[in-house]
Parts: C-alpha cells; structure tokens; sequence
C-alpha cells in the first residue's frame, strides 16, 4: 500500500496548483469578458487582489452557526469534488485520491456544497437570499438529471463507474474520445455544463438585476474569502471532470490547461451575448431538451 | 389600492405566505432614485407601490429665487441621460416672454443639440434594457458609444453631461471647424452598433422570450394615463411633438414617427432603436441644410438684471422619454415668479408601473421599469 503521507502531499501540491489555476482562469476570464464588453478589464491577477483584500477585513456580525459553517461546506464541497478525480491521465502525483466508484461521488459532491450554502445563506435573514437559494437549487436540481443521465450512459458505455477507467478508454486519439463515440451522450452532459457553470443566461441565482447577488448578499470578509477561494477550486474541478468525461482528459498538464480552458470559453461565449433565462424558463428548457437528449443516450446504450 | 397589512385583509404578511420587499433606492435594477414597494407570492408580485421623494431638491422652488440665468445650472440636472430637452425649454420660455426672436442658425444648433442629445440617451436605454434581463454586454457597448457623443457634446459645449449650451438669445458658441466630419464618424460608428444590437438584442430568442408580452400597454390606456413618447408609440399612438407641434427647424425636416403595435417591452424597445436611426438621420439632415453662416446669438439686456415682462407660457419638446413641457409665470422681476416642469416619467414611473406591476414576476419587474423611461428628478423636480 502507497504510503498514505506521500498521497497526502501529492493531494496538497494538487490543490496548490488547481487554486492558483481556477484564480488565474478566473481572471483571463475577466479579461476577455471585459474585451468583448470593448473594455481593458481589469489585470489577471485581480482574482488575488480581491481575495487577499477580504480576507483582510474583519467580520462584527454574526447570524447564527449556519450562517459561519455555509461557506466552510461550500469550500468543502468544491475541494472534495477536486480530490476525488485524476486530473492529470498517468500522472503520479495529479492523481488525488480517485478509485472505482469515483463518479459516483463526485455527483454527490456537486450538490453537497450548494446545500451547505443554501443552509448558511437561508439563516442571514436576508430576503434576497432564500430568493436565489430557490432560484439556485432548482436550477441546479434540474441541471444535474441530464448530466445525471450522461454520466449513466457514459458509465454503461464503458461499463465501469470509474472515471480513471473511462479516461483510460478514451486514450489511443481523438476518435477514441466519447464525444466521438458517444455524442448523445456528450450533448446531454454539455447542456447540463451550462446550467452548472451558471453563467448567463442561466445566472439566476445571483441576478444582479434582479435580487442583487442572491444568497451571498449578507457574506463578507473571510466568509466571502471562503466563496471565492471555492470559485477557483468548483470551477477548474468541474472543468476536469467534464474534460475526463467527454473529452478524452489529459495526459499532461499543457493538454490539462488547453482543455479546460476551452471548455470554459464555451460557457463564458454562450454567456456573454445571451440576457437570462427566468426561472420558469430555464426549468423548462433543461427538462424540454436537455433531459430528452440524456434519456436518448442511455436509451441507445441500453437497448 | 390594496390593503396589506391587518389580519383580516387580503393580504395578510403574518401568514407566512407572502412576503414584502423594498426594492430602491439603491438597487442595480432601479433606473435612479427611486423605491418598488413589493409584496410577492413566490416571485409573483401581487401588490407595486412606487415610492419617490429620494432626490427632491426642489428644483422648480430654487428656480423662483434665482435670476434667469442662474437657473440654467438647475434646469439641465432634471435630466441627467438628457438634459438638453430642459435647457431648450427653459431658454426657449424666457425668450417667449421677453419677446426675443433667436437667430436662423440657433434654431439649427439647437435641433443639432437636442438630436444629439436623445440618440445619446436611447442609445444608453437599449443598453439599460438589455441589461435589466442581464445582457450585460450591450449595456456596455451602449455606454461606450455614448462616450462618444459625450465626446462630440464636449466639443460643441464644453461639457460632458450638463451643457448649458443653449441659453436665451440662442446657443453660447458656434459649431467648431470640422465639428461635421468628426461627428459623422461618431455616427456611423452608432450606426454599427445598433445594427450590432440588432443581432445580439433583438433577434435573441432569450430576450424574446422575456420581453414579449410582458408589460402590454393597451391604445385605450394612453389618454387617461397620459403617457407619451416612444411608450405611446409602441402602442400604436401615432402621436411625436415634433411632427405634431414642431418647434425649432423640425417643420423644416424631413421624417417619419416610428410607431408599434403591440405595446409590450419588445415593441418598445425596437421603437426605441427606430428612434435612435432616426436621430441619425434628422442629425444629418440638420448638418447639411443649416446655414453655414450667420450669428448664433442675439443680443439679450444685461443678464444679471434682466427683468422680463409678466406673462405666462407653456412650451413642449419631445424628449426621448415623451413629451416634456415648461410652464413659466413671470412678474415682470428679475426672477420667474413660477417655473413648472411636466417630464414623461411623472406618469409613466408611478401610476403606469403601479398599474402594469401586479402580476408580472420579480424577475421582470426592472425590464418593465427600465421600457417605461423612468427618470426620477424629473417626477421629483
């Protein structure tokens, strides 16, 4: 048995990269978000700037022990959904601690950390905040059937709930990826992509417009430190896993960046030139058509 | 209106079904100073009370203890997207009552200024509008484009937002030397964007999708609520100061009123892109067939001791939001016994969006605001 201390370093050098690689996606992000606003935008380490400037601010409120332990189980729910995943295909130490139900679990973490946010927001007492807790949860509840259904048919395809198993199979080029063997399957996942990203038009839970940032609105100092340090780690998390999923993963940390990055820019590109969905809306896009494309996958595999 | 809070009433807060909001007067959805008193079921809103007050500086009130001239500084924050339309009518009522006839080239100048100054502020309001449903990029390109008219007003008036440009007697300056050439590029650098617009707004099935339907003001609405401007266009009302009771060259210019059908945000918005193409147009046709030369001023008494004779006056001008109107009453001192000022969201902001709120959801009530042209100062003035 590999010594538990030297996976354990491995997991921590890991999630050293994965923060500071989620915080600087965030940032070009910003640039070329700001870009296709036809502004400068601001530099791309502001990511850094602006967490290191709440974590510097003090908090003097306190809403009750939910409201302090909501972003501690979002942090937790991003960090375990990025431990439990290989991120780099053959690679010792970007490993993390995946094994052969790893899939399982990861769709398990998805939600854990929006559940723990939406306990910690509801306890603020803030009216915007059980708005957006409402607005996120349904979202991403309904987000999660056709991801649900991809992961099942990309799970019978390969026969094996493991996601080191479905990467090892779609090694060998790029017809061995499963969005060319599978691309039902892959379309499902991808629509479900952009409802879990939540970028517009399926930011309802922040709507800024509407219930001005949703349910962190009463969060501040090291409480918003916590969300933001989740953003980096959620983000590039669930990039991975999409990537390990339907995009061959990476056998190496130059194919890991260009994939994910990618990737993201297919949810930023859709965001920025669509308004957002109302809630009825959304609701009823995901079940119209991404849900029937996911139940068309597992239907072709399992007939 | 409903009562709200008493256990035996319609809507009884302690039931735990409902819940009410203050939305305003600091909220990324509120066009200005002003407050949306919700009270919704899920994110339905059953009962809108708009409340204003916020910005009340008592502009009219100020205006009775300043000298004629010392109220231009005032008149132009009414409007801070469009203040011009103040400016014209404040100089225009002064020059009524004291019998003062502007030179040709200042009527000119001034249709330039006010053409400027309303494609600046529909421009801004589709890019407002996008950005209520949270399409946030045209709310910067329209803000970026506006900075160029900014550029051009600051050129021609030397100031940015308040111009203070058009002023009794006629405008303060003359057109600088090659104004025309560098404003055209401006123009045609709009005229992209909107075709721009075009594409990314309106042809977006999201944003069909929420704006279609939502807010319908009927035909037979339009007279008791008083509204006007693009709002009573988009439903059909065929009716624009301009065209109807022209002042300045407008009679002298050729063009069409843009008018809708179906009177929801979608139409609205699109009357308002008509608008902002036609600006264009009229801002070209203006350049080509004013006077190239002449005086832009007449002579005017001694402006700090200038006593107008007493009289009374109520003049109109079509601003981008509808039809704005000045009522002054001199008394022959050096200063307006009576100035009042009737600005388009005094209706469209209060009782039509009380009217139009109950029933949409709270995701669409600032989509539905920002169609009606809201402008707090000049409901508080």
């Amino acid at each position: 048995m590999e010594n538990i201390w030297i996976k354990l370093f491995y997991a921590l050098m890991s999630m050293l990269l994965i923060f500071n690689y989620g915080m600087l996606l965030a940032g070009v992000v910003l640039k070329i978000v700001a870009r296709v606003h036809g502004r400068f935008g601001p530099p791309v380490w502001q990511p850094y700037v602006n967490l290191l400037k709440v974590l510097s601010v003090r908090s003097a409120i306190s809403h009750g022990i939910m409201f302090y332990l909501g972003p501690v189980f979002r942090l937790a729910g991003g960090i375990g959904l990025f431990l439990f995943m290989p991120v780099v295909f053959g690679s010792v130490w970007l490993q993390n601690f995946s094994f052969s139900g790893d899939l399982l679990l990861v769709i398990y973490f998805i939600f854990f950390g929006q559940l723990g946010m939406a306990l910690g927001a509801a306890e603020s007492g803030h009216p915007y905040s059980p708005m957006g807790i409402m607005r996120g949860l349904a979202q991403v509840s309904v987000s999660e059937v056709p991801f649900a259904l991809a992961v099942i048919a990309i799970a019978a395809q390969h026969g094996t709930m493991s996601i080191t198993e479905i990467v090892a199979a779609q090694q060998g080029g790029f017809l061995h990826w499963n969005m060319v063997t599978n691309p039902v399957a892959t379309l499902a996942g991808m629509m479900a992509f952009l409802g879990m990203m939540m970028n517009s038009p399926f930011d309802l839970h922040l709507a800024p417009q509407e219930i001005p940032v949703g349910p962190p609105t009463e969060y501040h100092s090291t409480f918003l430190g916590f969300m933001q340090a989740n953003r980096a780690f959620f983000a590039s998390a669930k990039l991975i896993l999409f990537m390990n999923l339907f995009f061959g993963g990476a056998t190496n940390i130059p194919i890991l960046v260009l994939k994910t990055f990618l990737l993201y820019m297919v949810s930023v590109f859709v965001g920025v030139v669509n308004p957002r969905f109302k809630l009825e809306d959304s609701l009823r896009w995901f079940i119209k058509i991404p849900t029937v494309t996911g139940i068309i996958a597992v239907l072709i595999y399992t007939f | 209106m409903k009562p709200i809070w008493n256990d035996t009433q319609e809507y009884d807060l302690k039931s735990g079904k409902y819940v009410k909001i203050w939305q305003g007067p600091q909220h990324p959805g509120v066009t200005g100073n002003m407050s949306l008193e919700l009270l919704l079921e899920g994110d339905e809103i059953k009962w809108l009370k708009t409340h204003v007050g916020y910005l009340h500086r008592g502009f009219e009130k100020l205006m009775e203890r300043r000298k004629f001239i010392n109220c231009f500084p005032i008149v132009c924050r009414i409007c801070v997207p469009e203040p011009d339309t103040n400016e014209y009518l404040f100089a225009a009522a002064t020059e009524e009552l004291s019998g003062i006839e502007i030179p040709e080239r200042a009527k000119w100048i001034r249709a330039l200024n006010l053409e400027m100054a309303r494609l600046a502020a529909t421009i801004m309001g589709l890019g407002g509008q996008a950005a209520s449903f949270g399409l946030g990029t045209i709310g910067q390109w329209a803000v970026a484009h506006r900075d160029f008219l900014l550029d051009s007003f600051e050129e021609l008036t030397g100031g940015r937002i308040y111009h203070m440009y058009m002023i009794p007697g006629g405008v303060r300056y003359d057109i600088p030397e090659g104004f025309a050439g560098r404003l055209e590029k401006t123009l045609v650098k709009i005229e992209k964007l909107i075709s721009d617009i075009d594409k990314v707004m309106f042809n977006n099935a999201v944003f069909k999708s929420r704006a279609k339907g939502l807010g319908i003001i009927p035909k037979d609405w339009i007279e008791p609520f008083g509204i006007t401007g693009t709002t009573a266009r988009g439903s059909g009302v065929n009716y624009d100061v301009r065209k109807d009771h022209p002042y300045l060259v407008y009679d002298r210019l050729d063009f069409e009123v843009n008018v809708g059908t179906d009177g929801d945000v979608y139409e609205r918005s699109l009357i308002r892109k008509e608008e902002s193409l036609l600006s264009i147009r009229l801002i070209r046709q203006i350049l080509s067939k004013m006077p190239k030369t002449g005086p832009v001023r007449t002579f005017i008494p001694d402006i700090l001791h200038w006593k107008i004779p007493a009289g009374e006056t109520y003049l109109k001008a079509e601003s981008g939001r509808g039809e704005y109107g000045y009522y002054m009453v001199t008394d022959g001192s050096e200063y307006p016994r009576r100035v009042h000022v009737k600005g388009a969201s005094y209706t469209h902001a209060m009782a039509l969006l009380e009217k139009l709120g109950e029933g949409v959801t709270n995701a669409d009530i600032f989509g539905l605001m920002v169609s009606l042209q809201t402008c707090p100062p000049e409901i508080e003035r």
